[in-house]
This record gives structure tokens, sequence and C-alpha cells, in this order.
């Protein structure tokens, strides 16, 4: 951090630690969707934004590594998320039908 | 990219001319459909610009850069813009990666003072390893442009023709992909080149176990999975919006479906998607099942050693062969542009609940039987006996 | 500078800038759509990480299906009454937001200061990694995973039965009816 020259080095050759970064930006901009928002489905969304963070470290190791163990696990995670994705939207459709709302907090309180 | 700058020149130069390849294509397709479609129907088509009805397109372009361009007021301005480029795109997109003749070898040769090295140039805009994937996953993404201009018009009528379109083509994905998987199972390969190669002379297959040749038959696709040829094709025609699918575009059912608030360049921009679309969906039918770009019992090599003959250079003979195969794949292409044309103007229309029966109930299943019923023909007759 | 530096910085800022784009946005169509393109770049990414197969599966599966069927239920849903987007109180705003901050500092402050990582692989160091055929990942899944595949198939029975079901409930989409 004190040397540029060594900053812009570092910066310019693109290794492991890159991709790192990337998918650890994009896991806590999910994590913030998930937080801040309050409609169900785009919660949703950055659930799946999560997941494709994870899928990105998976294969960074993979390729880094040489090992395909890697892309077998981003393959399980994907078609996990999927199904989760499909969960996930049947019960907003079917809690839309019944309350006609998405907004969260007006689920907060359990009674129902 | 490219090593040095002939080799980028060369592979910039080969993109554009494919993409302007898919784009002239379109003029002349629905110049074959206006009067392909009046030869059916016994009338006239266009015939009075032009020698033929030739200039009608150039007309018709014209026309729809003249006209006024309208915006309907309470729309998703960016997303209403937005949808017709999202049209083009995954058609460009697939059509670049199907290898469109054999690879270009260029021989070592002496210019403005240096020696430039022997290159190879793949006949195509870009080379996947992963060809059908690849396609399979660009052309799924056709479903965002219907949904844009559905949703961006602020019609309902325009959303329930757009939610219909889309669900349509995700359904018939499903037994496309699978109709495919067939494909995978008995060349073993997912580049589309190492599957033309495959589908060379005459037909060979293993009979339990032994080599056989049938002589007077070429080693084409069809011959392996004719199920799933048949598959295949009647599910690009619903993944194109073509008819006998046509019911979320057709006009009167729903106005005009998605495209309803569309008028001018726009929609010329749908519809060129559209044979965009179709024109890559036929030159998938014939690598897939047809031998792409080989000539029936003509390999490759034979070609060249028939041009060699005539005393050209290495480069010029692999260029001429390259060119003469490229034809071949035109014609194979044309058959079945023409044979989508052809069904369009002699089928009635699909209703939807029809339509998604069919998807569902018997695309599906079929195409799951012909998966196993290869992989268990495959295992038997070839792979046991290794 | 060598190209693939510039092309993973390219892809790297705007799939950043989509996923941002993807949690601001107040319209949640437009939410989805962002986050359809940034699973497309990030299928781009995958590709040239030399995950061709890996890469085509993220096209078919997620941008070209399941993000497909995220814009198809927002279309249908009327979402007029759709008033509270974000947190109202900007406090909670605050605290959310600084504690994303901190956890995202953290984490990218133990991957830039950690020790190089010594990562075990066939071949000297110098070379590049070798590229990952489809047929070892396949050759993979049928022998060693073999169990976790086959339940992962019945799982997607098991998703596919359940949402169909959850999704036939009686009621309209309509925020009046």
């Amino acid at each position: 951090m004190l040397n540029p020259e060594a900053t812009l080095r570092s910066l310019l050759d693109v290794g492991l630690d890159h991709y790192l970064v990337l998918s650890a930006l994009l896991f806590v901009i999910g994590m913030v969707g998930v937080l801040i928002r309050k409609n169900i489905i785009v919660m949703l969304m950055g659930v799946e934004l999560m997941l494709n963070a994870v899928n990105l470290t998976f294969v960074a190791f993979a390729h880094f590594a040489g090992n395909a163990n890697g892309l077998v696990m981003t393959f399980f995670v994907m078609v996990i998320a999927a199904a989760e994705a499909g969960v996930g939207l049947a019960i907003a459709v079917a809690v839309f039908k019944r309350f006609k709302a998405v907004n969260i907090e007006f689920f907060e309180n359990l009674k129902g | 990219m490219g090593s040095d700058i002939f080799e980028i020149g060369v592979n910039f130069a080969k993109m554009a001319a494919v993409f302007l390849l898919m784009v002239q294509i379109v003029p002349m397709l629905v110049w074959v459909e206006r009067r392909g479609s009046a030869y059916i129907q016994n009338r006239f088509g266009p015939n009075r610009i032009g020698p033929l009805g030739l200039m009608q397109l150039l007309a018709d372009a014209v026309k729809f850069l003249t006209k006024e361009e309208f915006v309907p007021e309470s729309s998703r301005r960016f997303i209403y813009y937005a949808a017709p480029v999202i049209a083009l795109i995954p058609a460009v997109l697939a059509f670049g990666s199907i290898p469109l003749s054999s690879p270009v070898e260029v021989e070592a040769f002496q210019a403005w003072g240096r020696s430039w090295g022997p290159y190879v140039f793949p006949f195509q805009a870009f080379e996947m390893g992963i060809g059908i994937v690849f396609v399979l996953g660009i052309s799924s993404l056709g479903a965002y442009s219907l949904l844009m201009a559905g949703w961006g018009s602020h019609n309902k009528y325009s959303l329930l023709g757009a939610l219909r379109a889309s669900a349509q083509m995700i359904s018939y994905e499903l037994g496309l992909g699978l109709a495919l998987v067939g494909i995978l199972l008995v060349y073993n390969t997912f580049s589309f080149s190492e599957i033309i190669n495959a589908q060379t002379g005459a037909l060979k297959f293993s009979w339990w176990g032994q080599p056989q040749t049938v002589a007077w038959l070429p080693n084409w696709g069809i011959f392996f999975q004719p199920l799933g040829a048949l598959l295949y094709f009647i599910a690009v025609f619903a993944e194109t919006n073509r008819l006998p699918f046509d019911l979320p575009e057709a006009e009167g059912e729903l106005v005009a479906g998605y495209h309803t608030e569309y008028g001018g360049f726009k929609m010329n921009m749908f519809y060129i998607g559209e044979y965009g679309h179709m024109l890559v969906a036929s030159a998938l039918m014939a690598v897939f099942y047809f031998g792409g770009y080989q000539i029936p019992f003509l390999s490759g090599a034979e070609l060249k050693s028939i041009l060699g003959q005539f005393g050209y250079s290495p480069t010029i003979v692999s260029l001429l062969a390259a060119l003469i195969m490229h034809l071949a794949l035109l014609l194979k292409i044309l058959l079945f542009l023409w044979i989508f044309i052809w069904v369009r103007w002699t089928l009635p229309r699909f209703r939807y609940d029809q339509l998604m029966d069919l998807g569902w109930k018997t695309l599906l299943p079929w195409a799951l039987a012909n998966t196993v019923i290869t992989a268990v023909v495959v295992y038997v007759m070839r792979v046991a006996w290794r | 500078m060598d190209v693939s530096a510039l092309m993973f910085y390219f892809f790297a800022f705007l799939i950043v800038a989509m996923a941002v784009a993807t949690v601001a946005t107040p319209h949640p169509i437009y939410s989805a759509l962002y986050l359809a393109g940034t699973m497309v770049l990030l299928a781009f990414v995958f590709i040239g990480l030399g995950a061709q197969f890996i890469g085509g599966v993220q096209l078919v599966v997620y941008a070209g299906a399941v993000m497909v069927l995220f814009v198809m239920v927002l279309m249908l849903f009327d979402l007029q009454r759709e008033v509270q987007k974000v947190t109202a109180h900007f406090g909670q705003l605050l605290l959310k937001l600084g504690g994303a901050s901190a956890i995202a500092g953290t984490l990218v402050g133990a991957i830039t200061m950690s020790s190089p990582m010594v990562l075990t692989r066939p071949g000297s160091p110098g070379e590049s990694a070798p590229v990952i055929s489809t047929l070892d990942l396949s050759r993979m899944l049928f022998t060693e995973y073999l169990l976790a595949f086959e339940v992962l198939g019945l799982l997607l029975l098991v998703v596919a039965i359940g949402v169909v079901s959850v999704a036939r409930m009686k009621g309209g989409t309509h925020a009046q009816s």
C-alpha cells in the first residue's frame, strides 16, 4: 500500500485475488439488497446475486488450482439455486394471491 | 484475436462479413416468402418493382425508414427502445459461432519486408469449444426481447402476447435441448467442427461392434437420429414463433401480440430478428443432421486434391474449397428456409392450449424417449465392444 | 498490460455496476433485467476463466430460465401499491449500509493482505492452468459425486411438483380483486 509501483503491478497482474475481491463485492452487494429492500422478490434477487458470487469464487479456484472439484460444486450450486428461486417465486405468488401485497413489512407480525 | 496485425485484421473482417451475411439474407428471405407464398396461394406476389419484384424490399425499407416514428405516451421509454435491439443480438451471436465452411489455411508468405507465418482461419466469426451449449444459451436469451417489448408498450394486449410468446419459447427449449442430447450422445463432442467432420463420406456405423458401411448413403446425422431430427425441427418452429406456432404474434388474435405498439423501423428490426433466428435454426439443422458444409461423398481433402491439380498455390486451393463448401451449406440452408416458408403457408395455426400441450405432453416425453433409446443403442452397438 | 487484464477489469466494472443497479433501482422489473445482465456477463467471465461448460450452463439455466421466470412473475403482479421500497428509517439504513461496508472491507482486506496462497496443482508453477475439459467434469459427476447427482435429480423432481402445487392456489393477481 505504501509502494505505488508495486501496487500498480499487483493491480495489473490479474490473479486469483482479483476474482476473489470481485466475488466478495458481489456477495456484499447481494447482502445489502436483502437487507435494505422490502419487496420479497427483490430480496430473492439479492439471494441469487449472493449465490452467483459464490459460483464465481468456486470457478476462480477451480481455474487457478487446475482442480475440477470446484466446477462440480458450481454445477450443484447452480442447480440448487435455480430450484430455490422457483420455490421462492411460487411462495411469493401464493402470498400475493392471498394478501395482495409483496411488501415484507406487511408480514412483519406473525398474526395471520 | 490473433498474434499479429494480419490475423487481427482478417478476424475483424470475418466478423463483419458474417454479420453482413446474416443481415443480407433477410431481405432475400422476405422476397422468397412473399413470392413463394403467392405461388402457393395461386396469385402473383410483388412483381412490379424491379425484375421479378426483387426491388420490392428496397422500396419497403425506404418506406419503413420514412414512416413516422411514434412512441406510446405512457410507455417505459428505455425498455421500449431496447427491445428491438435485443431481438437481434442473440441471432447474430448464435450465427457467428456456427462454422460456415472448412477452415482456410493460409501458408507463410512474404510481404512488406517480413514473413507472415502460416495461419488457419476458421470460417466463422468466433470459435467456441462448447458450440451447442453456447447456441442454446444465447437463443434462450431471445425471450427477453419479447418480454421487454410487451411490457415496455404499456398495453394489456402486448403484455399478454409477450407472456404467451415467452412461455411458449421456454417450453419448447426443453424439447430442443433434449433432441440435441441425442446428437451429443452419437458424436461425443460439443464443438460444431468435430460434428461436421464426423459426417464425411459414406454411411458408417457399427453393428454389434462390427463396422458396417452403406456405400450409397452419405454419413449424415439424420440417419443416426431420425426421431431427434423431427423433434428438433418441430421445436425450432416454436422457438422462432413461426406458424403453426405463431399465436403470440398473429394478426387478429391479440391485435399483433407483443409488437402491437411498434411501427416503422423498430418493427422491421423485430422481423430481422425473427428471420435471423430462422436462419440460425436452419443452419443448425444442416450442421447437425445434414452434414453441414460437407458435400456428400466428397470429403474436404479430396476436394482440395482435385482443385490442387489445377496448379494453384495451397492458399488459393484452400480458399476455393472453403467457398465451394460454403455454397453447399448455403444450398442446404436455403432448402430448410424454403421448408419453413412452405409450412407457414400450408398449415393452420395451433390454439394456445394445444400448443402448450404439444410442447409438454408430446414433445418432451418423445425427446426423453429418444435420449434413452439413443443411449442404449450407442452403448450396445458401439461402446460395449471396446 | 495484456488483453486478459483489460477484459477482466472491463467485465468486473460492468458486473459491479449492474449489481449495484439491481439493488438500487426502485422498480422491481428493472432490477430483474439488470440482474439478468449481470448473469450474462458472469457467464462470459466463466468462459474467460476456462470453465466453458459452466459458462454455457449459466447462460442456459440462470440467464435463460431463472431470470425469465423472475421477469414473467413480476410482469404478472400488479405492483401499484408498492410504496415502501427501501428501509424507511434513515438510521436503520445507515446502520445496515455501514455494517455491510464493514464486512466488505474485512473480506477484501483479508483477501489482499493474506500471504500468496500456495495452490498445489500438477505442472510447474509458471505455466498457465490446464483447461478443465467437460469430460473430466462429467467423469467426476458420474463417479465421485454420483450420489449427490442423483439426489439433485430427486430434489428437482420434488421442487417441480411443489412449485406447481403451491402456485395453483386460488386468487387473482390484481391488487383490487
